[in-house]
């Protein structure tokens, strides 16, 4: 496409999305900006007090477990997702009686509203009249049933990682998916022919091919899952005794329950390194072609 | 080669199990007569069968709105994303506007900033609007978290039309409008579509915002409704009723789209 003499159109067209940006971004931003460095409180703007919000936050344990907690749900969540994602996504390039179905029903969690879905995991787990602990004692693996969301250990977060992953691998079944849509089908399948050499051929073939697709559904997926408040609010809301707490589910519970505008915005903050690190990685493999 | 198609098939029945059984569970629980029925029973299938929830919903006034909210806020949302994301996508692509490339990219920066960054100013910014508790302030919440994607991807779609395609139509003497909606749009269908069902799963997805802007039963949607405390624990029947008739056919509808969503992505994203 080539440029026009006549530039108010150019000026006009993107004025609505730019509407949508300021009001609901970029003003946003600034307000939070000020809150993370002021007494802000719910109903006042308070008054500017540096950086004392995040040497107040610094200081919390709650924080330090709220940061380990985040960390380790998205790695963990992330690292299963790619590698299912992957997998699904080979087994769905080529075609094969009842594909079409095979493919909703994977993708289906992640169009399926949020709410419900991890409400229906809520009664799955519960530990009282759960369908899982119903079906283990009555298989004879569990004698009481087990506490998913409740007992102190690893249980409630690999109970929320694993509907993290239930949420969100078919994201990265439709990236990679597409990604291997535009890998000549020749090189495809010589590439999924078994033998050693067909192996050298998807590390050094394939792979390099999926990077932009891998990185789109690696950042937005980084990003879901770091943001992720319904999962967790549902859940275990942050507990049993912060052992599941996030930074985006403390950020939440400081501002609703305690009103701390400032607090809350520094923990909403303190993420920002993380984020700046996910958009270079993208502008660097997404963009460049 | 037939184990090995066999271990492919093992796993992907095993993760359409692993994707459908919450749902399924939903089913069932919808099926279910009595207050009691999660404290007793079979929880994979209904024993005392019924269709009673679903019986209630369809003359309730009160599903037939939260229906109605569901309806309008994601319409509103597919309709205003769309217009606004395709007019500023097209500019940037067919005027070459300078730094196209670096705005277009702070636009996906932008949508990628985490959402708890966000919802505390846009909360109490249309709470001073007086615009909480109404449909109106998921209307204008929902499209800001899909334009700012939805336009980079449109633009990395138009970038990748053939060019002479739109040479000839300027040279035929086509107004950019007119490019717009007879050349580019039609070539476009794929792009399209994918942003619109990415408007839909943002609208089904969101838990934040219906939960801090709308607690008036009135101005909710179906997902505002399961998420507020209106679930009773003990007989959930009635609740999981209305998510399999208002919500589940049409995330059902969408689940068939994934080709169209990956093809639109893809075309322009990833290749």
């Amino acid at each position: 496409m080539r440029t026009s003499r006549n530039f108010w159109p150019a000026l006009l067209l993107p004025s609505p999305a730019l509407l949508f940006v300021v009001a609901f971004i970029a003003f946003p931003l600034g307000l939070e900006l000020w809150f993370s460095v002021s007494s802000a409180q719910v109903g006042e703007l308070g008054s500017f007090v540096g950086l004392a919000n995040f040497s107040y936050l610094v200081q919390q344990a709650t924080f330090h477990d709220a940061l380990v907690n985040t960390f380790f749900y998205t790695v963990v969540s992330i690292g299963v997702k790619a590698a299912l994602g992957m997998a699904l996504a080979f087994a769905l390039a080529r075609p094969f009686r009842g594909r079409r179905i095979v493919y909703a029903l994977i993708f289906l969690p992640f169009i399926f509203p949020t709410v419900t879905g991890t409400m229906a995991w809520y009664y799955l787990f519960s530990n009282v009249h759960g369908a899982i602990n119903y079906t283990l004692m009555a298989w004879g693996l569990s004698r009481d049933g087990v506490d998913w969301l409740g007992s102190f250990g690893p249980l409630p977060m690999a109970s929320l990682i694993t509907v993290n992953i239930w949420h969100g691998v078919g994201l990265f079944v439709i990236l990679l998916l597409a990604g291997l849509r535009s890998i000549p089908t020749d090189v495809l399948d010589q590439a999924l022919v078994d033998g050693a050499r067909s192996r050298q051929r998807f590390v050094h073939v394939i792979l390099p091919q999926l990077r932009p697709a891998f990185a789109l559904a690696a950042v937005l997926s980084i990003m879901g899952t770091f943001g992720d408040f319904a999962i967790i609010h549902i859940l275990t809301n942050g507990g049993p005794a912060n052992h599941t707490q996030t930074v985006q589910h403390m950020a939440f519970l400081v501002a609703l329950r305690d009103g701390d505008l400032g607090v809350s915005a520094a923990i909403a903050f303190s993420l920002m390194p993380v984020y700046l690190i996910a958009v270079a990685y993208m502008l660097r493999t997404v963009v460049r072609q | 080669m037939i184990v090995r198609r066999l271990g492919w098939g093992f796993f992907l029945g095993a993760m359409v199990v692993f994707a459908v059984l919450p749902l399924y569970w939903m089913l069932v629980a919808s099926l279910k007569a009595g207050k009691q029925q999660l404290v007793s029973g079979n929880p994979w299938w209904p024993d005392n069968f019924t269709l009673e929830h679903y019986w209630g919903l369809l003359g309730s006034a009160s599903f037939g709105r939260l229906v109605l909210n569901t309806a309008i806020v994601t319409a509103a949302t597919i309709v205003i994303s769309l217009v606004a994301s395709t007019l500023a996508a097209f500019a940037l692509a067919y005027y070459r506007l300078p730094r196209a490339r670096g705005i277009a990219m702070s636009l996906f920066a932008s949508y990628l900033l985490p959402p708890g960054v966000l919802f505390l100013p846009i909360a109490l910014m249309l709470t001073r609007l007086r615009l909480t508790n109404s449909l109106l302030a998921l209307i204008v919440t929902y499209p800001s978290l899909v334009i700012p994607f939805g336009t980079w991807v449109l633009w990395m779609f138009f970038n990748r039309l053939p060019s002479d395609v739109l040479d000839l139509a300027r040279a035929e003497g086509a107004s950019p409008m007119q490019v717009l909606r007879y050349v580019v749009l039609p070539l476009s269908v794929p792009a399209l579509a994918a942003v619109g069902l990415f408007a839909v799963a943002v609208v089904f997805n969101d838990y934040l915002y219906t939960f801090t802007l709308v607690s008036d039963p009135n101005s909710m949607t179906l997902m505002a409704d399961v998420g507020s405390n209106l679930v009773d624990i003990d007989a959930p029947g009635p609740t999981f009723a209305e998510i399999m008739l208002g919500v589940a056919p049409v995330a059902l509808l969408c689940a068939f789209f994934a080709d169209t969503y990956a093809r639109g992505f893809g075309a322009g994203v990833v290749k």
